[in-house]
């Protein structure tokens, strides 16, 4: 491939350009919520290949992962295989790829179990939920109980949008996952993507009373004064550098962001190690 | 470098910062780019989006070395022919950006081609965005769709003698928009403040396709951060003239620089 330059070697003249903000000493960058791709999908490979390649190229060190069956509500085979298959990802790349556990809560106890065994046996480092029951629901809460046992987030996708009927009726707010965090004080939870669920403004505010939840970064909307405003409003240690697949938008965003380089190293990677260090082991 | 794709002024349901000529100046000199397109964000909600041009006029009046003012005009309202002769020949505006959906009129309208067809006459490049605002976060008091890649088809069709900008969308390559051979005049760029040049590498995509010289820097700051588009061209994995090309001389050529 022509002009193609390694790991570490884009990102250093990405720092170095003059059209850069200063992210020239970031530290590790974790991306806190990435996915790979579900295997009926013809291309999966080269694509999750791709993803890495981005990665490569942006240099981001490490990529929290997982992996969603396009078929709602989820089946117990749907998660099963996507864990699965998650799990060979994190042996593909090692210590590179950190896979989140993907699971239904309208399973119940197999669901738990889930989690508990891909937590332990095989070193998941948090729980992926998306749009199968609110965060607030019941059903919900055991997932978010053993979570808190093992010390690992749970990654909520989430978006509030004020006019489209909604097209996911089940869908998290930033206010549900408030209310989630008041309730299960001892769970990190992460509001997926500031940029991909609808009104920022009015989400960000959601979560700034709920000191113990987390909000992430990615998302393919690429307003500005997104990052400065959760900055500003939950404070630089609950917002977590992600890209959703959305890469170079993702990227663009947090290094353009008018922030302290102290604020920005915490984004890119030390909120979420900071994260990763109080799972049990 | 050359951004085709800037606003200034207010946006009705959001606080833009950056937005005076002497703020955008700041943050353009910050990241290198010498020059943008300004149009007003104000006029996408004006009624007479002519008082949105007049403002614009006065504001870069000081700094028309580095920004480059388009007209924004809606056809269905009253008077546009005279508003288009004034900001071009009065106002020294380079070019003409319209909003179909948001000022409620149909790409073909016999109005809108008729103001396209004036602005091709007058050597003037119609910009038209896909979007202002992702749909799922504006205010409850609207419900304006993204143009659909069909429409754009329709008026690139409908008026092969205009210079067409298509901005603020992706998923082009999906469509007949951004494919080879598709037919259709060349006479469209795309602008890649929402396209990455990694993983489904969308930029370069377009490249193979429509060829270099129909892609185009923007932004879209400052509702957008300039970032994502200059990382987007930074990463893209293709020659140096290339990159030169998207970064300015294409917009050069178009705006006839």
């Amino acid at each position: 491939m022509p002009n193609q330059m390694d790991r570490r070697t884009l990102f250093k003249a990405l720092a170095a350009s003059p059209a850069s903000t200063a992210w020239s000493a970031p530290g590790k960058v974790i991306d806190a919520h990435n996915h790979f791709n579900f295997h009926a999908r013809p291309t999966w490979a080269d694509d999750d290949r791709k993803v890495m390649e981005a990665a490569d190229r942006l240099g981001i060190d490490q990529l929290c992962c997982s992996i969603l069956p396009p078929e709602r509500p989820t089946t117990m085979e749907g998660f099963r295989l996507c864990n699965q298959w998650m799990a060979e990802a994190m042996k593909r790349y090692p210590e590179r790829v950190l896979g989140y556990v993907f699971v239904n809560p309208g399973y119940g106890q197999a669901a738990v179990d889930e989690v508990r065994r891909y937590v332990e046996e095989h070193g998941f480092i948090g729980v992926k939920l998306y749009n199968d029951f609110r965060v607030t629901d019941p059903q919900t809460a055991p997932i978010l109980e053993l979570a808190a046992k093992l010390r690992i987030p749970v990654l909520q996708h989430a978006g509030h949008t004020t006019w489209l009927p909604a097209p996911q009726p089940n869908i998290s707010d930033a206010g549900h996952i408030a209310e989630a965090a008041r309730r299960f004080p001892e769970t990190m939870l992460i509001c997926a993507h500031i940029c991909g669920g609808g009104d920022w403004e009015w989400s960000i505010k959601a979560l700034r009373d709920a000191p113990t939840a987390y909000f992430d970064t990615s998302g393919s909307v690429a307003d500005e004064g997104t990052v400065e405003f959760a900055v500003k409003t939950l404070g630089a240690d609950r917002v977590l550098f992600a890209c959703d697949l959305s890469m170079t938008t993702s990227v663009g965003r947090v290094r353009g962001a008018a922030i302290s380089e102290t604020d920005r190293r915490k984004l890119l990677g030390e909120n979420m190690q900071r994260i990763l260090a109080r799972r049990i082991r | 470098m050359i951004d085709i794709n800037a606003y200034l002024g207010h946006f009705a349901f959001r606080q833009l910062r950056h937005n005076t000529a002497e703020a955008l100046l700041r943050l353009m000199d910050s990241r290198r780019i010498d020059r943008a397109v300004v149009s007003s964000a104000a006029a996408i909600t004006y009624r007479n989006a002519q008082s949105a041009n007049e403002e614009l006029a006065a504001e870069i009046k000081s700094h028309r070395d580095r920004l480059i003012p388009f007209a924004v005009l809606n056809p269905a309202y009253a008077g546009w022919r005279h508003d288009l002769r004034v900001c071009s020949e009065e106002f020294g505006m380079r070019g003409l950006r319209i909003y179909p959906h948001w000022h409620a009129y149909k790409v073909d309208d016999a109005v809108c081609l008729e103001l396209v067809r004036e602005a091709a006459a007058r050597k003037m490049p119609v910009s038209i965005p896909f979007r202002v605002e992702d749909r799922r976060q504006q205010s409850w008091l609207v419900d304006i769709p993204d143009m659909t890649q069909q429409e754009a088809i329709r008026i690139a069709r409908a008026v092969p003698e205009a210079q067409f900008i298509f901005g603020n969308g992706s998923g082009f390559t999906g469509s007949e928009l951004g494919r080879k051979n598709n037919g259709l005049p060349a006479n469209y760029s795309i602008e890649i403040s929402l396209l990455s040049s990694l993983a489904g590498n969308e930029v370069g995509q377009i490249i193979e396709n429509l060829g270099a010289e129909r892609v185009l820097f923007g932004t879209g700051m400052p509702f957008h951060y300039a970032d994502g588009a200059l990382v987007s061209l930074q990463a893209l994995d293709a020659p140096a003239a290339t990159k030169s090309k998207i970064a300015e001389g294409n917009a050069r050529r178009l705006l006839g620089l």
